[in-house]
């Protein structure tokens, strides 16, 4: 039997081979590949990349249960205006967009992008400023930006000009677990509007009651540094886009805050995102604080439904400015310049993301997809109690939170930037000096920008 | 045969040399040496994105100035000097051992040693994560044997979390190695150990006086193939540690993936680091090709 | 002493396995289970399989990532193979000075990380109009260093007083390939086609960049889109790369006999 299937295919393999040796050396092993290749050769030329002319469109963007799912709804929205629409959503993870920009861009063919794909926030300036032939400018599209948060629309917004429509919200919440904070004789409300010191003095009593850090995160990424960092309005660089580390009294109360927690052990770090999450459903820390799209990781532990609640994040001690409020993650739509039909594409953005409450109402009970789109907040639906949340408003809350979070500069060299200060927070919690750990990640992100 | 002719039937065998070896070697003059001539273009190049200029030998200048990629590049030579003699010998050990004609179930002990190479990374890197994490398997035992008294983070100490790369490496890839030292054992006839082994000849006799010099072509191929995949390695240190703790695993491909699509892109320096890897490649496989490449 | 001596052998193979194995009982384990549970580190199977595939299925077209995986492993392999063991054999059986260059000057071509070849090799593709296409997936890794060494390598315990007598038969230089070399290197081929099969199963880098279309999607790429979300369903990604792993596991354990037991004997 094993026989048989190499005999078969080797003998495949022979006559392939010998369909090739009948013509010349060198076209030979075209022949006979373009013999097997067309075969098979199925996926035609033209394929899904952006389709011209009709009413059709193609989306890149991630994740079925969200960002798809509220693409495919749009074009429900969409399609009872305009029956004759079609939508082709192709499920592309976020590092594979960003491949396959950077591979299109840079090789000057982009016929393979899309007419609309969901940009990370974070990198949207960096791809913009990067690859300017690959975007559309849409300041002049009919989308009415000032329907979104400021510090939201910021993210997309170069040298004056608008290129994302905003999506999802990254406004930070706070979690805890109500029954675990009770057994040390603390409610939600002894967490609410607090500073980190108090957090930092609450957290070290929790967990010699209860055993349970208040707080885990992923060693190695900056997430909750940046967190803190925005919070009090300040960046890793100014408007200019130089960095600016060194010398940023907010980033040296941050790391300092961040060092004292993990010290008292109230902040454990774990080395991957799975393990994070692991500590949320198994019960291993009594709560967290991430953007809050995280609400759908910790909802997956069904059984702890009714013992969590959310409130705003603790704000720093010594900082001019600092606020209970900021923003981790969060996405944008972008418009390629491979799009055909930009008035297609304008229209159905102002007229979906950029303009339909009912969208929104449509998809936040069951995606959780908060919107950043201001009207769509007084929807009836967003003052739907959340069971789970021990039947807080979370939604009305969350929007309220985003609605007060500075905002705050990425720059260019975000990435960059981030790596450095995890690479000097590491070090940090191993001992050494903050300013020289400071002094190091400035000269690193100094280097990248080749100054 | 006259001399004449044996020289005319030479070069018609050469001939034929060449047209068997010509749509390999074009395939890849076109596939690899085309675009490999173009990243050395663009190495001598600098800028953001598709905005370059021309620069001379500054990228090449540069990387040894970079901290980070003179990290990356101890780190890859620590785990290219210590992963791949553990493993080649392991791999050749097993290989031998499997290679016997009276051990049951060989078939069944070959595949599950192979397995780890066929098992995809996502499962893999989650696994090897959660068995050195504080609390896992690992340090429950360690806890256990009364070695540790408090669960040790092996991924956030540099030298452990190197030692976890080395071993994942070992873990993943002997079954690999071992299948082309079965394959080459076959070409040995089994009658020369019969009979070394009625001559009274002790396994490890056998194993360096019989196993090693008859495999020596293929302990060649496996050196290098090794030696360019590990200066190339990129899946363990993005998977397994992300290049963390502060740096101290990343390897050199993963920097430069970094470089190409995660930061602010500077192909010509990704492009200029890439063909250091080229050089160091090609010095190791020189040497061992001048020591391993002979003819008897 | 050498009953001894084979339980030490024993001893010293079952350890390697249980190692090695560990991973696949894991994910098999993982499958089984709610994707709390699997995050939880829950240990023993669940009842969750079928829940977990049939979320998979709704989730996924499964089937048409296998077909597509299968069809590009299989073109692949078979060429490849053909293409480098022709090499391998030029290079070993007729070598001199010449080819002995030209085989080194080609190792160099391995040794460029892809990351730095990737974009102008989508240039050449993109002006070839290759993009979207099968020729366009298999055409980069079609003729690989690795394989023509491993071919040269072993060509090199070919008997060459065999090649004399088949030609002095009157056999040319291509039939002897095909009916002396092909059949004695059957080991060589099996252990080729495992890896040049499993190499081929496995790889997502290009694929993703030259493929925008979603029919096209291979089994790695499946698996990729199932951790892209916020949210990851553990015991779905499990499931699936169980599946994933599947594939290769079953073309080894039906190889390895031809590879590990060959056929010594058949040249004399």
């Amino acid at each position: 039997m094993k026989r048989k299937i190499l005999a078969v295919l080797l003998a495949t393999a022979v006559t392939a081979s010998l369909a090739g040796c009948g013509s010349s050396a060198t076209t030979g092993d075209t022949a006979s590949t373009e013999a097997a290749a067309t075969e098979t050769a199925e996926a035609g030329t033209e394929a899904a990349a952006a389709t011209g002319g009709d009413n059709s469109l193609t989306v890149w963007c991630w994740d079925p249960a969200f960002n798809m799912y509220a693409m495919e709804q749009a074009a429900e929205v969409y399609k009872q205006e305009n029956p004759d629409f079609n939508l082709n959503v192709v499920e592309t993870p976020w590092a594979d967009i960003q491949t396959k920009l950077t591979t299109a861009a840079t090789s000057g063919d982009l016929s393979t992008l899309p007419d609309i794909m969901l940009m990370q926030d974070n990198a949207f300036q960096k791809n913009v400023i990067s690859y300017p032939d690959a975007f559309t400018d849409i300041t002049g599209s009919g989308v009415d930006f000032t329907k979104f948060a400021e510090a939201k629309t910021a993210y997309s917004v170069v040298d004056g000009k608008n290129y994302g429509v905003p999506f999802d919200n990254g406004a930070v919440i706070a979690c805890y677990r109500t029954d675990i904070l009770e057994q040390a004789g603390y409610t939600i409300d002894d967490f609410t509007d607090i500073t980190w010191s108090d957090y930092l003095e609450k957290g070290k009593d929790v967990l010699a009651k209860t055993g349970k850090p208040l707080l885990s995160c992923q060693a190695g990424e900056s997430d909750v540094i940046m967190m803190m960092l925005q919070s009090a309005g300040a960046s890793l660089f100014d408007a200019e886009g130089n960095p600016t580390l060194v010398d940023n009294a907010a980033l040296k109360e941050v790391m300092a805050t961040y060092q004292s927690l993990v010290e008292a052990g109230v902040l454990v770090e774990v080395n991957d995102w799975d393990q994070y999450v692991g500590t949320l459903n198994s019960e291993t820390v009594a709560g967290t604080i991430n953007g809050c799209w995280i609400m759908a990781s910790i909802q997956t532990a069904a059984d702890q439904s009714g013992k969590w609640a959310i409130t705003d994040m603790p704000k720093l001690d010594n900082v001019d400015g600092a606020t209970n409020y900021s923003n981790n993650g969060g996405s944008s739509w972008a418009v390629t310049s491979n799009c055909k039909n930009t008035d297609l594409a304008y229209d159905f953005l102002s007229k979906t993301f950029a303009g339909s409450t009912a969208l929104y109402e449509t998809i936040l009970p069951s995606s959780g997809a908060l919107a950043t789109y201001l009207p769509a907040a007084e929807s009836d639906v967003y003052s739907q109690p959340s069971e789970f949340f021990g039947g807080d408003t979370v939604f009305a809350k969350i929007t309220e939170f985003a609605g007060k979070t500075p905002s705050n500069n990425t720059g260019v060299y975000y990435y960059e930037a981030r790596d450095a200060v995890a690479v000097a927070i590491t070090n940090i919690i191993s001992g050494a000096d903050i300013d020289t750990e400071i002094q190091t990640a400035q000269d690193t992100v100094n280097f990248a920008m080749g100054k | 045969m006259s001399k004449p002719k044996k020289m005319n039937l030479n070069q018609k065998q050469n001939l034929s040399g060449w047209f068997f070896l010509a749509p390999a070697a074009i395939m890849i003059a076109l596939m690899s040496f085309l675009p490999m001539l173009k990243a050395l273009i663009l190495s001598f190049k600098t800028g953001i994105g598709t905005n370059m200029t021309w620069t001379g030998i500054t990228n090449y200048v540069r990387m040894f100035q970079d901290a980070v990629f003179m990290q990356s590049l101890k780190n890859t030579f620590l785990y290219l000097i210590i992963q791949v003699p553990i493993m080649l010998i392991l791999a050749l050990i097993l290989a031998s051992m499997l290679n016997d004609k009276h051990l049951r179930c060989k078939g069944l002990f070959r595949t599950m040693i192979f397995l780890p190479c066929a098992t995809s990374l996502v499962s893999y890197a989650i696994i090897f994560r959660s068995l050195f994490a504080v609390d896992g398997f690992v340090n429950t035992i360690l806890i256990k044997l009364g070695l540790l008294n408090t669960g040790y983070n092996f991924l956030a100490h540099p030298n452990s979390a190197r030692i976890i790369i080395i071993i994942a490496l070992v873990w993943r890839w002997t079954g690999y190695n071992m299948v082309f030292y079965l394959s080459g054992l076959q070409n040995i006839e089994y009658s020369v150990y019969e009979a070394a082994k009625i001559d009274g000849a002790s396994p490890f006799k056998i194993f360096t006086k019989i196993t090693v010099p008859l495999l020596k072509p293929t302990i060649l191929l496996t050196a290098i193939m090794s030696t360019n995949g590990t200066l190339q390695l990129f899946d363990e240190s993005v998977n397994l540690t992300a290049g963390g703790p502060a740096n101290s695993t990343i390897t050199m491909s993963h920097y430069i993936y970094n470089m190409s699509f995660k930061y602010v892109p500077n192909f010509g320096y990704a492009a200029a680091m890439s063909y250091l890897i080229l050089i160091l490649v090609a010095v190791l496989a020189f040497v061992q090709m001048k020591v391993g490449d002979k003819r008897d | 002493m050498i009953k001894l001596k084979r339980v030490g052998q024993y001893a010293f193979l079952i350890l390697a396995s249980i190692l090695s194995v560990f991973p696949l009982i894991y994910m098999l384990i993982a499958a089984t289970n709610k994707s709390v549970d699997v995050i939880k580190g829950k240990m023993i199977p669940g009842n969750y399989l079928i829940e977990n595939f049939k979320s998979l299925m709704a989730q996924q077209d499964v089937g048409g990532a296998m077909w597509n995986s299968f069809k590009y492993a299989i073109v692949l392999t078979v060429i490849s193979l053909i293409i480098c063991s022709l090499a391998g054999y030029g290079f070993e059986i007729y070598h001199d000075k010449g080819k002995d260059i030209v085989m080194n000057i080609i190792l160099l071509a391995m040794m460029v990380p892809f990351a730095a070849t990737m974009i102008p090799l989508f240039q050449m593709f993109s002006s070839a109009k290759l993009l979207n296409t099968t020729m366009g997936f298999i055409l980069p890794t079609i003729s690989t260093p690795f394989l023509i060494m491993m071919f040269r390598q072993s060509a090199r315990s070919f008997p060459h007083d065999i090649m004399e007598a088949a030609r002095i038969d009157g056999l040319n230089e291509i039939s002897i390939f095909f009916k002396m070399f092909f059949p004695t290197m059957r080991s060589t081929y099996a252990a080729a086609m495992t890896i040049t099969f499993m190499n081929a199963w496995n790889s997502y880098l290009w694929p993703k960049v030259i493929m925008s279309d979603a029919k096209s999607m291979t089994m790695p790429m499946l698996v990729a889109n199932l951790k892209a979300g916020y949210v990851t369903d553990y015991g779905v990604l499990m499931l699936a790369v169980l599946l994933c792993s599947i594939p290769t596991i079953i073309v080894f354990f039906l190889l390895q006999k031809s590879f590990a037991e060959g056929i010594t004997g058949a040249v004399k």
